[in-house]
């Protein structure tokens, strides 16, 4: 009954959006419609959220959209047409517009010598007028400016000194998005999940920079056709490839290399490109005299390639792919590897000036392998996912203030959670866990609507569905994990299904050219769950759907902002305040054991949680020197019946305070300097509150979950990048950087044991992953 | 183990050259005076031990006091009581009581009004077939040696193991709780991964193997998981489930005991 009436609503509310949106057709007058692509002018790379506005009409504008498109409608007219794009010059062509047409623009970057650019995408004032909040776009240049550890520029690293985001710890690619947990992110790489974005443990990321175009993160107001994670979006685009020229670029680190190259594969027409990097570290193993550690093998490499085709205006296809892995080994003693693999092909197709089509076959696995090598006690344990994503998005301008998008998902999960194979006189049994199959589909319609000059709306719908198949033995738990009872299944036979229907709603009002105030409503569900019980990255993660046993995630999440800008524009400022409240969230009961586990399931406990806080971002987006500061006020607190009595407590990724500075100063043309400061209060933590003796070794006793803090953290890293002298045939760069300059012992875990110096006491003993200056230097050229 | 594994070698690997640790203080709170039962009841002859103590602030010595003047049983399946007599202040003692393999027997501790019971099923006893030494392939130290235990597990059956390993009669400081979800019916080579006592030849070794039951699994698991302490963490630390009711510190376990000794060449 609760589906037909929530299908009920779902279908007056489409209803009542087209009413409306007919009623404003019927009432515009004879409007015409610009439309076509936005590229960049040496490269032919199609740049996203560039702007185009009329300078006659300051109401009406638009952006490209992520494949380059964009369609204007404005009423007939002879206008003054401004493309602006951060980085590029602006385009400003005098246009009699009277027929409706395709113009496509092309933009010239400026020289990367001759200007740093910063931060948010659009030199003008729509970070004010937009509906959207809880958002941010970052540059390449902004990314490959930030030092980080080793030299390695990290896209996830970088997102982290933006407000309401966190780092997971340091060396860690994870984060935490307004007081979500690390998998409530939905990373995507031209769209395809990516379900481990980490390399080593998570010291790397696995996006290579050099292959990069465009990252948005949406960390609240998620627009509708963004779906199936509770806290935020990171929607990472790679690189088209130079459709005019072939380029080939790298660079040397210190622990990887990294090579692109790119090119026309018919000249304006279509382009490829394909970049690497792999880390060297094992060649020093090779070097040990050690015969074990010779034999040894720690290394990871990535492979990002794409190629695009251009058949005409109206018809563009897309084809990219990713393939990474992690590779550590111990000779003749235990190997493992683990990686992503993704494949996207798109289609885009131009139906008429005001409809735009991109159909999408995504596909996405993530595995891992272990293996023991030792003869008494070898196996081979592998996992994987592997999902299989058809989407249709379509955008629609209607001719009057409304930008429509709507389309549908249809994502196929297989989970092998676990199959391990072992020989005769191994210790271990072969076993398999049962494969898992569902769908997660979804169909979305979200409408833009310039209300008034000052008044814009952003509301959609997203219906999801949650669908766990057949074949295979379901069974079903009771609170202390004990089987109530077993089914079993067969091939495509439902077993539980979920429906969800996720609201979004944000809205701008503009105060004056110069300032606004938005607020955002917006629900979101996951059904696609982590479960490991350590905090860190480890290539065991494993991946459980929604089922019987484990309700969908729901987010509810309110947001309020103020944004004002100054000094025509260079300046942004923005104060957000958020409130959320989490269902069904996920936790382990005590002794949990996750690995290749059938009953897995019957080791979680469940519970709800509730995140709130101010975010505060100052940016100066131009000139010589820029950057930003970001400060976060926060709590995040989770509930569970079997911990802390029922009561409230902070989760481990509650930090009261953050503070993120980002200072970048160009001093000439050949040298920019760049630094950032980092400021955390420590995560929470269990501490031990007493002590006994318990099977003839010191044992703490516990009182409260997270009733303590490790001590707050804080780093400075600067870095500097030295422009080789302008050539006509190759360029070359230097990037040098210091992480933790003043050599800073930051917190990362602290343990009780038995004190060495004094018999009979414990101490507490606190690890520090980086306290130590780390110097590093790279060298990049292009050719 | 396979998770122990990574980590030993992922810190050999990398994060030593930059890691430190350094000892720091702490203000913690301290919630001490809680009873702490540690009851064990095994098939060998001879005198069962029942030990109640308190806990005490972190920041005291190892000096725990113990729990005097209680009324301390052990019931087997056939109604019989055995009384625990107390000897050294809170160590209670029985000298008629010998487990049996499949006997559910219950405890019952009353201190100060309040009456704690607990039950346990002694398992079946499998034999520790011997324990081996080798050369310690994580160990920079030359000569360091790596103990391992050899045994049967009993196919179709659920089994659990609790390992206790001593060098030089000096306790490892680590948990090693086994259950036979990945072992069942296989002859089983299990090496001590442990890094509190380095062992080179000359030493003597003695590896005590008790078969327990699940619930005492749970309880020695959910503890050896906090203390893996590699990148991140291990699990949030917490007081393991016990099976005593209402709760107290500690567990009432009946498993069978074994030892075995070994010297290093």
């Amino acid at each position: 009954m609760l589906l037909l009436s929530k299908i009920n609503f779902m279908v007056k509310a489409v209803l009542l959006l087209l009413i409306i949106l007919s009623t404003q057709v019927a009432l515009s007058q004879k409007k015409i419609t610009l439309s076509g692509s936005i590229k960049d002018e040496s490269t032919g790379e199609l740049l996203i959220g560039a702007s185009v506005r009329i300078k006659e009409l300051p109401q009406n504008g638009t952006a490209s959209n992520s494949y380059g498109f964009y369609s204007l409608t404005i009423p007939e007219g002879d206008y003054t047409i401004i493309v602006t794009y951060i980085g590029y010059e602006n385009f400003l062509k005098q246009y009699p517009a009277h027929i409706s047409e395709t113009i496509n623009f092309s933009l010239t970057a400026k020289s990367i010598l001759k200007e740093v650019v910063i931060s948010a995408n659009k030199p003008n004032n729509d970070n004010v007028t937009s509906a959207q909040m809880g958002t941010e776009k970052l540059s390449m240049t902004q990314i490959n400016n930030v030092p980080v550890v080793l030299g390695e520029k990290d896209i996830l690293k970088t997102i982290t000194l933006i407000p309401g985001v966190k780092s997971a710890g340091e060396g860690n690619t994870g984060f935490y998005v307004r007081g979500g947990a690390s998998d409530q992110n939905l990373i995507l790489l031209d769209e395809a999940t990516v379900y481990n974005a980490s390399h080593l443990f998570g010291f790397f990321s696995t996006f290579n920079s050099d292959a990069i175009k465009d990252v948005s993160l949406f960390k609240g107001g998620m627009p509708a056709e963004y779906g199936g994670r509770l806290s935020s979006v990171l929607d990472i685009k790679m690189n088209d490839g130079n459709n005019k020229e072939y380029t080939v670029q790298g660079g040397l680190g210190l622990i990887s290399s990294r090579l692109k190259v790119e090119g026309p594969i018919i000249k304006n027409k279509g382009s490829f490109m394909v970049s690497a990097r792999r880390t060297y570290v094992d060649f020093f193993l090779k070097a040990s005299t050690d015969s074990t550690i010779k034999g040894s093998s720690l290394y990871f490499y990535d492979l990002n390639a794409k190629a695009n085709y251009h058949f005409d205006d109206k018809n563009a296809i897309y084809i990219s792919g990713y393939f990474g892995k992690d590779v550590i080994g111990l000779k003749g003693i235990f190997g493992t590897n683990w990686g992503n693999s993704t494949g996207t092909v798109r289609f885009n197709h131009l139906f008429s000036s005001r409809l735009f089509s991109n159909t999408s076959l995504v596909f996405s696995n993530y595995n891992y392998t272990i293996q023991s090598l030792q003869t008494d006690n070898n196996f081979k344990a592998t996992s994987q996912i592997t999902d299989i994503n058809l989407k249709e998005d379509l955008q629609y301008s209607t001719g009057g203030s409304h930008t429509i998008k709507f389309g549908i998902n249809i994502l196929h999960h297989t989970i092998a959670p676990g199959d391990i194979t072992t020989t005769a006189n191994s210790s271990f049994n072969s076993k398999s866990i049962e494969q898992r199959y569902g769908f997660e589909n979804a169909a979305y319609i979200s409408d833009n609507w310039k209300i008034s000059d000052n008044i814009t709306l952003l509301y959609g719908l997203r219906f999801s569905g949650m669908f766990l198949l057949g074949p295979g033995t379901f069974s079903s738990y009771d609170i202390s994990g004990n089987t109530i009872n077993k089914n079993t299944f067969s091939s495509n036979q439902l077993v539980k299904g979920y429906f969800n229907l996720e609201p979004r709603v944000s809205a701008s009002y503009q105060l004056d050219d110069q300032s606004s105030i938005k607020a955002s409503y917006n629900k979101n569900t996951q059904n696609i769950h982590l479960l490991s019980n350590s905090t860190s990255s480890t290539p065991t993660d494993l991946y459980v759907m929604s089922s019987n046993n484990i309700k969908p995630e729901i987010s509810d999440q309110l947001s309020t902002g103020y944004f004002k800008n100054f000094d025509d524009n260079i300046f942004e400022f923005s104060a957000e305040i958020y409130y959320k409240w989490m269902q069904n969230q996920i936790d382990y009961k005590d002794g949990a054991q996750l690995i290749a586990n059938q009953d897995v399931e019957s080791e979680l406990t469940f519970g709800s949680g509730r995140a709130f806080g101010l975010e505060l971002y100052l940016k100066k987006k131009f000139g010589q020197f820029n950057g930003w500061i970001g400060y976060t006020l926060s709590r995040t607190e989770l509930k569970f019946d079997a911990i802390n009595n029922g009561n409230y407590y902070p989760a481990r990724q509650d930090r009261t305070h953050d503070i993120s500075v980002v200072s970048i100063y160009q001093l000439n043309k050949r040298w920019t300097f760049s630094s950032t400061f980092i400021y955390g209060t420590g995560n929470a933590v269990t501490y031990p509150t007493g002590k006994y003796q318990i099977g003839g070794l010191t044992t703490f006793s516990y009182s409260e979950r997270n009733g303590y803090r490790l001590p707050s953290s804080n780093r400075i890293d600067i870095g500097a990048t030295l422009e080789g002298k302008e050539h006509k045939k190759y360029h070359s760069s230097w990037t040098f950087s210091i992480y933790n300059i003043y050599a800073h012992h930051d917190p990362y875990i602290i343990t009780f044991q038995d004190s060495k110096t004094v018999p009979n006491t414990t101490e507490a003993q606190e690890t520090s992953i980086f306290a130590t200056r780390i110097p590093s230097v790279t060298w990049n050229f292009k050719f | 183990m396979i998770r122990i594994k990574f980590y030993i070698y992922f810190f050999i690997a990398g994060l030593v050259f930059y890691s430190c640790k350094r000892v720091i203080d702490l203000q913690l709170g301290n919630n001490s005076g809680k009873l702490v039962i540690e009851a064990n009841i095994t098939n060998n002859p001879g005198t069962q031990i029942i030990k109640l103590s308190q806990n005490v602030a972190l920041s005291k010595t190892n000096i725990y006091p113990p729990v005097t003047g209680a009324k301390v049983t052990v019931t087997d399946p056939f109604g019989n009581i055995y009384p625990f007599i107390e000897g050294i202040p809170g160590t209670y003692s029985n000298q008629n009581l010998i487990g049996k393999s499949g006997n559910n027997y219950t405890m019952s501790v009353t201190v100060n009004g309040t009456t704690y019971m607990a039950a346990s099923t002694m398992p079946n006893f499998v034999n520790l077939d011997s324990i081996t030494y080798k050369n310690d392939n994580f160990s920079s130290k030359a000569g360091q040696k790596q103990i391992t235990v050899h045994f049967q597990d009993p196919a179709n059956e659920p089994n659990q193991y609790r390992l206790i390993l001593y060098v030089n009669k000096k306790q490892v400081n680590s948990i090693f709780a086994l259950n036979d979800d990945f072992i069942d019916g296989r002859y089983v080579n299990l090496d001590f991964q442990q890094n509190s006592i380095d062992i080179f030849p000359g030493d003597t070794v003695f590896v005590e193997m008790d078969c327990i039951d699940k619930n005492n699994y749970t309880y020695w698991f959910s503890l050896q998981q906090q203390q893996v302490n590699g990148p991140g963490g291990g699990v949030t630390p917490s007081n393991p489930p016990t099976n005593i009711s209402p709760f107290s510190l500690g567990y009432f376990s009946a498993h069978t005991a074994q030892i075995k000794t070994l010297i290093i060449k």
